[in-house]
């Protein structure tokens, strides 16, 4: 299947979740695969929240549960409404292991070291500075001087998406597309993490936030349990906070992380590491998406696909899975007699039919209805006001519908309530 | 390698930004990364980059931003908000800029 001059059948352009993927797929199904990653090693540019869905991630790598860095299953969700120093929550509890919490430095580089046990080459500290690109067909990669070409080049570099910026293949992402994710990692010893948040060994917690630890800023934060440390952080989305942000970010995430609510649960910890990313908030399928063409496919962030409902996030899982459909593109336009972008277009077949799109277009609605600023600010006020009326009722306790009022004030109509309603259940 | 310092989590006040990333590591490029068009900066009223930057890499001095490109996290925030287009981002060149540990 090779001319001269190709050594490789594919190059992957990133040792994060979806490249290693793709990757490690495709090595074991016999392709030649190199993978290059800029950090100095897999995972060091890789930043997340904090949770991992296992399923989707088990299917590319089968000895997930065996080998890979699974700090805490998570077996409790909270989700609070704060304002002031009142907080309601809605907490669930079921002891079924579906995701977990990591560091995804970690697990990209537990996936980079399975991409090398299945045959595939992993070169860290390269940074790619553009594709090789000849009638308007991707055909390998530039590093410095250094040429190196294949059949295909998958795309697995990040949202940042220089590389498809500059071969002019996609548009640079704009501040309406993408949220800022900002978080502390704060050590603490596994009995402190256990006793504080009531958890049984190798329990975690994933506990979203949100209300005015915002400042009325739509985005949310966010806490999960590592095996001894948490991960405290916020997101926001850039378009907004563009806007309306008055304050430099890093006060938001310390007025979390000394929220009289909070810092009990993790008082004695001190902080290990900053990190911050970007987070895709495509609207799908309004946005038009390049997802493959001659000789490339993109997964992952690079692709947009992650899924933000307010109250999960799925990236990494969604990275993971488009990798490994890449992999099974290329591996079916080979059989088809080569990576023209007709025989790799399986790529976006394989992704509609799979959980990622089905996912993404069933909750189409979820960008839009999470820019709905009464959802930051005027609800949880009102929530707690509210639950403040029932349960510190000291000799009379209100009505519900009286404890509305007062709290409420007139400010808001039964109309909004209902619409607001409606369109978060029909949203999410 | 720097070393986390002993500071604990409850503080009575602020940190800074600085001591919170020293708890970073970094293998510096020689090189900037970034590059402001300082012309374009100039016409910019918002200059949204002073607070979006996790790392605090843009501050103002007088009607001036001034910025480091060292203490990056290379999040690329800024080169997506920039209203004016200035900053040039590049990934820094093999191995170099932010090291991950625990994220």
């Amino acid at each position: 299947m090779k001319g001269a001059g190709y050594i490789f059948d594919a190059i992957v352009v990133g040792a994060g979740p979806a490249g290693s993927s793709a990757a490690y797929t495709l090595a074991r199904k016999g392709f030649k695969v190199l993978v290059v990653e800029r950090g100095r090693t897999p995972g060091s540019k890789n930043m997340f929240g904090g949770r991992v869905y296992a399923d989707p991630i088990r299917e590319v790598f089968p000895n997930l549960n065996k080998s890979a860095p699974i700090h805490r299953w998570v077996t409790k969700e909270r989700i609070s409404m704060v304002s002031g120093e009142k907080m309601t929550s809605l907490e669930f509890e079921g002891k079924k292991n579906v995701s977990f919490t990591t560091y995804l430095t970690e697990l990209s580089n537990w996936m980079a070291k399975q991409v090398e046990e299945a045959g595939g080459i992993v070169l860290t500290e390269i940074t790619v500075d553009n594709f090789i690109v000849k009638d308007g067909r991707v055909k390998g990669i530039r590093v410095g001087n250094e040429e190196v070409f294949s059949d295909v080049v998958i795309d697995a570099e990040g949202i940042n998406r220089l590389l498809l910026e500059r071969a002019g293949l996609i548009p640079r992402i704009t501040p309406n597309y993408a949220g800022l994710g900002v978080k502390e990692v704060i050590k603490l010893s596994k009995e402190d993490i256990e006793k504080n948040f009531g958890l049984g060994s190798g329990e975690g917690i994933a506990w979203l936030l949100i209300g005015d630890i915002m400042e009325g800023l739509p985005g949310g934060a966010f806490l999960y349990t590592n095996k001894d440390s948490i991960s405290l952080g916020i997101v926001v989305m850039l378009g907004s906070a563009m806007e309306r942000m008055k304050e430099h970010i890093s006060r938001y995430v310390e007025r979390l992380r000394l929220h009289p609510l909070l810092e009990k649960y993790f008082r004695e910890g001190r902080i290990m590491e900053y990190s911050a990313h970007l987070v895709p908030e495509y609207v799908w399928p309004a946005i038009p998406h390049r997802l493959y063409g001659d000789g490339f496919l993109v997964a992952g962030d690079a692709a947009g696909l992650l899924l933000n409902l307010g109250y999960n996030f799925r990236g990494v899982d969604f990275a993971s899975y488009s990798g490994y459909l890449a992999a099974q593109a290329v591996e079916k336009a080979h059989s088809l007699g080569g990576m023209s972008a007709e025989n790799l277009s399986i790529y976006q077949e394989l992704l509609e039919k799979s959980f990622i799109l089905r996912e993404l277009r069933k909750f189409k609605n979820a960008p839009k209805m999470r820019k709905n600023e009464r959802l930051y600010d005027f609800y949880p006020y009102l929530i707690n006001a509210i639950a403040d009326k029932i349960f510190h009722a000291k000799y009379e306790t209100p009505k519900i519908m009286d404890a509305f009022k007062e709290a409420n004030k007139g400010r808001i109509g039964w109309f909004t309530l209902i619409r607001d309603l409606y369109e978060v259940s029909r949203s999410i | 390698m720097s070393v986390a310092k002993d500071e604990r989590v409850k503080k009575e006040k602020p940190m800074k930004v600085d001591d919170i990333l020293n708890n970073d590591i970094w293998d510096v490029d020689y090189e900037p990364h970034i590059r402001v068009d300082s012309e374009k900066c100039r016409k910019c009223k918002n200059k949204p980059c002073l607070y979006l930057c996790p790392a605090q890499c843009y501050t103002l001095v007088g009607n001036e931003v001034l910025f480091s490109y060292e203490g990056c996290l290379e999040c690329g925030t800024c080169r997506v908000i920039c209203p004016e287009n200035a900053i040039t981002w590049n990934y820094p060149v093999s191995g170099r800029g932010i090291h991950y540990r625990f994220s």
